[in-house]
């Protein structure tokens, strides 16, 4: 072969190559339009199921049946004072750098897309693992920055352990040898206790504003 | 904290202002650098006593598109844009919009002269860098990097984050290329059709504006459920982003047309002639 021809065959591979490339690219698209994050899939697939993106469990007993003091300091019984209504119950703390924020930021714009009857048939409770930081100020101010009307409980780290147990959830752990900006582990999912007892819908981390807002209509009215 | 990361990524740990390295970043740099060095002295034209108001430009201009894409990719607004929708359309705006003209308008003359030699070179480019078909790719890429699934995808990790920006920068040279570059000549793609072309990307950003800025809901998992940085939620982030996208990508594109319209003004006069003595 001479060293011109030579030289043509190459360049001609080469433009093969290169437009080879481009047409795998392009015929990747439609593929990856329709590629879906695995925790999707499986939301997609309980709502198909159940009727929820989130994990339902039936017949999963009455509602817990606990007191605990709210931002005003007064006692909150909680099976009495949420009888009948959606609630949407969160164990965590006000110093928390993801998980938290991130649900009750979810929680809140999912609120605010509802009709005032269905606000008003819906709780957001959030009960804090951190009751050495979470002053009754503090969750108040916290909370508000999410809604207003977002109701935060504290008790002894005891009380909140063992409501967490009861609820089949890790109690917390709390690292305070890592100094005054320690950080806590909690449980990360959000349980939805919808009116009536015996249902249960758990909400773990990485459930979006779409799954809240596919789900609460029908957590509303089961 | 995570450990060393080669390439800025979306991160699951609280966001911190403690300064992170990124060496594929930098490896990045010193090789646009590097490249740079390499054409001028493949061109003839990194001799000593080689010098020129046009080399000076040229210089200044790389110069500038390796720093657009430096303060793009590393830390912070490379690692930002793991955290929050509107940096990550920051991030794109300086990958696509900025790095690729001013690294086209870097390049030594001596290296376009080179290339211009290259038959089979210039057909490829003639092809792919016809207008049409630079700005389909271009919108293709915007398009594609921009699907929801593919950002929740590609962003948490380094490779596919990197695979997002070599996308973008790869799809900005193609798009500016029949603006900037000389190689391959397009007598007939003057200014006015140049301003045109530059109109037209300008009309079609604003489907993915509109897109998220319009939005209901966030559309990425990636930034929806990443830890909080700063008093903007996830919608509002995402509507900034697609101001971002409509308004600083048009300030851009606007920008390049006023040139565009200015270098034809001025060619104008200069075909006219001086104009005759009273």
């Amino acid at each position: 072969m001479k060293p011109n021809q030579e030289r043509s065959s190459i360049r001609g591979t080469g433009r093969i190559v290169s437009l080879a490339a481009v047409a795998v690219c392009l015929g990747l698209m439609p593929a990856a339009c329709r590629v879906e994050a695995p925790e999707r899939a499986e939301a997609e697939e309980r709502a198909r199921d159940t009727g929820y993106r989130g994990i339902y469990l039936a017949d999963a007993g009455p509602r817990p049946d606990f007191v605990l003091t709210d931002m005003r300091g007064e006692a909150f019984d909680f099976r009495a004072r949420t009888e009948g209504q959606l609630v949407l119950l969160f164990f965590g703390y006000t110093f928390c750098p993801d998980v938290c924020p991130v649900h009750m930021a979810s929680l809140a714009a999912a609120r605010r897309g509802l009709s005032v009857d269905e606000q008003r048939r819906m709780r957001v409770i959030f009960v804090t693992a951190d009751p050495r930081r979470d002053t009754p100020e503090r969750l108040r101010e916290w909370l508000g920055n999410f809604d207003e009307d977002f109701v935060g409980l504290r008790g002894s780290e005891a009380e909140v352990d063992n409501i967490m147990l009861a609820l089949g959830l890790p109690a917390a752990i709390r690292d305070t040898s890592a100094g005054p900006d320690y950080t806590v582990g909690h449980a990360s999912q959000v349980i939805a206790f919808p009116p009536g007892d015996g249902q249960r819908v758990i909400y773990p981390f990485g459930t979006r504003q779409a799954d809240w807002k596919h789900d609460l209509p029908r957590l509303l009215n089961p | 904290m995570n450990g060393l990361q080669w390439w800025c990524s979306a991160q699951t740990a609280a966001w911190s202002w403690a300064p992170r390295p990124f060496p594929g970043v930098w490896l990045l740099v010193a090789l646009l650098a590097g490249l740079f060095w390499t054409l001028r002295r493949a061109a003839g034209e990194a001799a000593p006593g080689y010098r020129g108001s046009a080399d000076r430009r040229r210089r200044w201009a790389w110069l500038g598109g390796v720093l657009a894409l430096w303060i793009a990719l590393d830390w912070p607004v490379g690692a930002l844009a793991g955290y929050l929708a509107s940096v990550h359309m920051l991030q794109y705006l300086l990958t696509a919009l900025v790095a690729p003209p001013l690294l086209l308008l870097g390049v030594p003359d001596g290296a376009w002269r080179r290339l211009a030699s290259r038959p089979g070179a210039i057909r490829f480019l003639r092809f792919l860098t016809h207008p049409l078909i630079a700005l389909a790719i271009f919108q293709l890429i915007l398009f594609y990097t921009h699907l929801p699934s593919v950002v929740d995808r590609l962003m948490v990790t380094p490779l596919g984050s990197f695979a997002i920006d070599t996308l973008w920068l790869a799809g900005g040279l193609v798009f500016w290329w029949p603006v900037v570059a000389p190689v391959p000549t397009r007598p007939r793609f003057g200014y006015p059709l140049k301003m045109g072309y530059l109109f037209l990307a300008t009309v079609l950003n604003t489907m993915p504006y509109a897109f998220l800025t319009f939005g209901e809901l966030p559309f990425y998992g990636v930034y929806e459920l990443a830890p909080p940085v700063g008093l903007l939620g996830p919608h509002q982030d995402q509507q900034v982003a697609g101001l971002l996208m409509k308004v600083g990508g048009g300030l851009i594109l606007w920008t390049a047309i006023t040139i565009q319209f200015f270098l034809w003004y001025g060619r104008e006069g200069e075909a006219e002639g001086p104009a005759p003595a009273a």
